[in-house]
């Protein structure tokens, strides 16, 4: 009698535990994707600052040469849009943060909560309570995994959110190496300043490349982590799917 | 989680609940009390969120949840009502929860969803049911600023909160709820009333004001409960203990 109880224990505990635990696992590893994410992005500033003082150089160099420098005055102009653009980028992604911060704690909560309420589960489940304990647990930990798919929810718009930005920073990358190609061919054709040209074009694509290590780093870390708050939603919603409506009302 | 009913008479009912075994050991031990008075329940400091899932399988043996009308806490440290947002999860919607008017702001920290029904410094006197009154006494500044004990005239029981309040190592414990040997007691509670208690002038307004009460059993949220005469044992011995010894170390 005593083993039979014992395993219909083990067996009750192995179903009830675990939800949370699958969670937290994943939950962790989004957060550090997204911080890691955000800690790429976080050269953004300094990048843009150093592309905006080039533009400025080279617009001093361009009115030094006269008619020879009118293409690139134009270039420079455009560069100082794309540093705008960047700017912009920026701004919109430190909100991104915020809110994400806010969506992690949440997360983070929710999962204290689960945890907590998932133990209650397994003590009151052992036969001897009365069935609306369970019930009242089992409602409480729906409740709660309900909010926190919500919350996965919007963590997931956030991430598609700061995706998309990683792509507006793409997109800059690859006009200003466009940008640093056509300095490099008026520079050909620029005589004199030819070599001051060339220095402003070379410092430029460096640059771009700096900045297209940072987002294709920030772009991985971004990808993973919306992976992962997909999984999530998936295990939240499993879970729910799994308290069954009989045991929330029996 | 152990459960033990104070007093019993008819649907009125006094419990209390600790000594959890399965505790870690870093987490202090508390005691958590519930009243009933028929379907009417209100538990008072139902405790930190380590305790929350014991305490909820150990008082669904004894209380449906649906019967619990009221949540008293009596301060607002996390020990006292850090597992709130769960409790109220779980308790019917429309639960009480009472707390001294200075902490409600703070409180709303651990669980900003919680409606409180503040009492005031003077404390404030409740129904449970339709007949069984019970009275909020301030204790101010023992140790909280914002601190309330709770009486029942009719079950003789004062639960003091952290007044009365003993850390009892593991290698003391002897598995009863009740001080036996008041002296031998008095080394678990010295320290704590020293350092915990800051005010001599509140102590002995307290003192003036509990002694007037008929208490058969003195129930701290920490340590073992007093009864008979370890209450008087208890309220002479903290009337003659120096208080605040927080203040030494800053006049070093
Ligand atoms: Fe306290
Ligand atoms: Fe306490």
């Amino acid at each position: 009698m005593n083993t039979i109880a014992a395993d219909r224990r083990a067996e009750r505990t192995y179903s009830t535990t675990q939800r949370a635990d699958r969670l937290e696992a994943r939950a962790g590893a989004l957060l550090s994707d997204c911080r890691r994410a955000f800690h790429a992005f976080g050269e953004l500033d300094e990048l843009a600052e150093n592309l905006r003082i080039l533009s400025l150089n080279a617009e001093l160099a361009a009115g030094r040469a006269g008619d020879k420098g009118r293409a690139v005055r134009a270039l420079t102009q455009y560069t100082r849009e794309l540093v705008n653009r960047l700017a912009q980028i920026q701004g919109e992604m430190n909100g991104l943060r915020t809110q994400t911060y806010a969506l992690s704690s949440n997360i983070l909560l929710g999962l204290l909560r689960l945890h907590l309420f998932e133990r209650a589960a397994d003590l009151v489940n052992d036969g001897s309570h009365p069935p609306s304990a369970m019930r009242n647990v089992n409602r409480a930990f729906a409740e709660t995994m309900t909010a926190m798919v919500d919350t996965l929810d919007s963590m997931a718009v956030a991430v598609e959110d700061l995706a998309r930005r990683a792509h507006g920073v793409e997109e800059v990358v690859s006009q200003s190496d466009s940008i640093a190609t056509n300095i490099a061919i008026e520079a050909a054709a620029a005589g004199v300043h030819e070599k001051e040209f060339r220095t402003v074009s070379d410092t430029m694509r460096r640059y771009v490349d700096d900045l297209r290590k940072m987002i294709d780093e920030a772009s991985e870390c971004v990808r993973r982590a919306f992976e992962k708050a997909e999984s999530l939603r998936r295990i939240g919603l499993d879970s729910l799917l799994g308290i069954s409506h009989h045991q929330l009302t029996r | 989680m152990k459960c033990e009913t104070l007093f019993r008479s008819g649907d009125h009912r006094w419990l209390v609940f600790g000594q959890d075994p399965d505790r870690p050991a870093n987490v202090i031990d508390t005691n958590q009390y519930v009243i009933c008075n028929g379907a009417n329940a209100m538990m008072l400091d139902p405790g930190g969120l380590e305790v929350f899932p014991p305490m909820m399988a150990s008082l669904t043996h004894e209380v449906a949840l649906e019967e619990i009308r009221a949540i008293f806490l009596s301060h607002q440290d996390p020990d006292i009502g850090s597992s709130l947002p769960l409790w109220r999860r779980i308790c019917p919607p429309d639960v009480k929860i009472y707390l001294s008017t200075l902490w409600s702001g703070f409180l709303s920290h651990f669980d900003r969803g919680a409606q409180f029904t503040t009492i005031p410094d003077e404390g404030m006197e409740v129904l449970l049911g339709s007949d069984l009154r019970l009275r909020f006494i301030p204790a101010h500044y023992l140790h909280s600023s914002g601190n309330f004990n709770v009486y029942d005239p009719a079950a003789r029981i004062l639960f003091s909160g952290d007044l009365g309040a003993a850390l009892i190592p593991e290698s003391a414990r002897t598995g009863t709820m009740f001080v036996t040997d008041f002296n031998a007691h008095i080394p678990f509670m010295d320290g704590f009333h020293r350092r915990w208690m800051g005010s001599t002038r509140a102590r002995d307004a307290w003192l003036a004001a509990v002694s007037k009460l008929d208490i058969d059993i003195l129930a701290p949220q920490h340590g073992l409960l007093f009864q008979g005469d370890d209450v008087k044992r208890f309220l002479d011995w903290l009337a003659g203990l120096d208080i605040g010894s927080g203040v030494a170390a800053m006049q070093r």
